[in-house]
């Protein structure tokens, strides 16, 4: 089973988000975005930096140390000195609580990776 | 006090004070040598001395209301950022990355999350400037760097009422002690209204080829090249002749620790020169209300004849509201970073009728700036020549006029045409270069002449 408990429901309102350490493998970030969850490595793929620490705006997220930035639910850099783009996970909620299926990309991301554009 | 306690910062030691500043500088008979305007070696010490040590300003509050909000300027030579910090405070930190040195900030004011350097990628928060991380950080953290430990070097602040200093001695007396009874004096400028003093946006920055201490010691207490330096100007501003400052009825020189503020008391004798009548009644309806707040003597300063200098290189004008810092660039140059100052609750016709008069008076083409310019860089030029360097100039007007009976706060001295400010500068100034601590600066206040 690939599923990780990111967090509860109500833990997150919207425009926060949180660092969620793994036992195996990246730290994940879990971003709540107008009520809708999304997760992606938590490690800037520039320099050693955590988004977590940085700040959320509209579904961008601005990293703390050079302040690159990356679209959240598709993890695309789009901002100096970013180039490399954040891995995504697919996000599943149940009734209570949030999770990431880490063998997954989020569908944005996956949408996003086959578009022409 | 260690400033950055989280940045074990070395620093290397200071050098010893010249030998033969007595000679050069004594104010007891009055006397300074031309040499104090062009000497490469007593710039130097004053960098060191004086700039490095003594509370400087760099900012007024209003100019920075929102967390992220910076201006860079100076502090002597060395560039500092001024920074609105998230709890509302301020920082004040050196403008060089402690990398290679490089400067981390270009703009002249703005909103930033941080500063990061253009050389390595090394990236300083705003809030607190301390180094968040570089590019290729993954090599630092393999060679065991601890980024906890570097940060922008940061100055001590203190404010009083809007107006912003600060100072790199970690064994500095506080603001308070530093401006001393000035205060009193200050507050005719800050704290005339209720709504207190602030600048108008945009700062204009303009180069005179002077020493920097002539400006700041034209401030401090020249008011008696008003009248024969700026006779033209003034006509044309006033439309009509000009008083004589030697005949107004009441005038006076104060000074403390340096520091210096020469006035009459005619309500409006500077703001009359801006050529815009509306100020001059606005200040005449605002007098009254000026007397209740800070008492009737005080109500007559409030655009009167009058100049300020807070040592070493801070002055302003009451009236023509003219804020300016006269940054040293070497021995004969200034960089001359110029302000207007205004009450924040005046109506925004006269905020306007204050930036235009400050523009035509206060300016790199204003009617009086460009008088003194050409004087300043004579005084500096001359100095060139070693005969003129060597031989002593006279700076002995009023002595033995002190009030010692005076109500007044502060050294007091009769008449405003007196050189008793510029002597108390020349000592501070002497006693900060020969000082090797601030525990070793004298304290003069009492005993000037």
């Amino acid at each position: 089973m690939s599923r990780v408990l990111l967090c509860q429901r109500d833990e997150l309102a919207p425009g926060q988000l949180k660092k969620v350490e793994q036992a195996e493998g990246d730290a994940i970030c879990v971003y709540n975005l107008g009520g809708t969850f999304y997760a992606t490595t938590d490690m800037c793929t520039h320099a050693t930096a955590s988004l977590a620490e940085g700040d959320l705006e509209d579904d961008l997220i601005t990293c703390p140390v050079h302040w690159g930035q990356f679209h959240i639910p598709t993890g695309q850099a789009v901002t100096f000195p970013c180039e490399r783009h954040l891995r995504t996970y697919k996000i599943i909620v149940t009734d209570r609580e949030v999770f990431a299926d880490v063998a997954l990309e989020a569908d944005e991301a996956l949408a996003a990776a086959q578009s022409p554009v | 006090m260690d400033n950055n306690k989280h940045i074990p910062l070395r620093t290397i030691e200071s050098t010893p004070a010249l030998g033969n500043l007595d000679r050069i500088c004594d104010m007891e008979e009055g006397r300074l040598s031309g040499k104090v305007f062009w000497d490469q070696a007593i710039y130097e010490q004053e960098l060191e001395k004086i700039f490095a040590r003594c509370w400087l300003f760099v900012a007024h509050e209003s100019q920075l209301p929102k967390f992220g909000d910076y201006l860079t300027t100076s502090m002597g030579e060395d560039e500092v950022l001024v920074v609105r910090q998230k709890d509302a405070s301020l920082k004040v930190f050196l403008n060089a990355c402690p990398h290679r040195g490089n400067k981390v900030c270009f703009a002249e004011a703005g909103n930033a999350r941080g500063f990061i350097c253009n050389y390595h990628g090394w990236s300083f928060g705003a809030d607190g400037g301390r180094l968040m991380g570089m590019h290729e950080s993954k090599c630092y953290e393999e060679s065991h760097f601890d980024k906890s430990k570097h940060g922008l070097r940061e100055a001590r602040v203190a404010t009083y009422k809007g107006l912003v200093f600060a100072t790199f001695a970690a064994d500095a007396p506080s603001l308070e002690e530093y401006l001393g009874p000035m205060t009193w004096y200050l507050d005719v400028m800050l704290d005339m209204d209720e709504g207190g003093s602030e600048f108008l946006g945009g700062c204009i920055r303009s180069t005179i080829e002077c020493n920097w201490k002539i400006a700041a010691e034209n401030f401090v207490g020249d008011i008696l090249h008003g009248g024969w330096t700026h006779d033209s100007a003034a006509k044309a501003m006033l439309g009509g002749p000009v008083a004589n400052v030697g005949e107004l009825p009441e005038s006076y020189s104060v000074n403390w620790n340096g520091h210096g503020y020469e006035f009459a008391t005619d309500v409006v004798g500077n703001a009359a020169t801006l050529g815009e009548r509306d100020i001059n009644k606005y200040l005449h309806v605002l007098r009254p209300k000026v007397a209740e707040r800070l008492g009737e003597f005080r109500s007559k300063l409030i655009g009167a004849i009058s100049s300020f200098t807070v040592f070493p290189n801070f002055s302003f004008l009451p009236g023509q509201n003219t804020v300016r810092i006269w940054q040293p660039r070497g021995p004969h140059k200034i960089e001359l970073f110029t302000w207007v100052i205004v009450n924040k609750n005046a109506p925004q016709d006269i905020k306007d009728k204050w930036r235009r008069g400050a523009m035509m008076t206060f300016s790199p083409t204003g009617v009086f700036e460009m008088d003194d310019g050409e004087n300043w860089e004579y005084c500096t030029k001359t100095a060139k020549g070693v005969v003129t360097r060597y031989q002593d100039l006279y700076v002995g007007l009023g002595m033995h006029t002190r009030l010692d009976d005076s109500e007044l706060p502060g050294n007091v001295f009769k008449g405003q045409l007196n050189e008793c400010n510029a002597r108390a500068f020349y000592q501070r100034w002497k006693d900060l270069l020969q000082a090797p601590t601030w525990a070793d600066v004298p304290d003069r206040n009492g005993k000037l002449r």
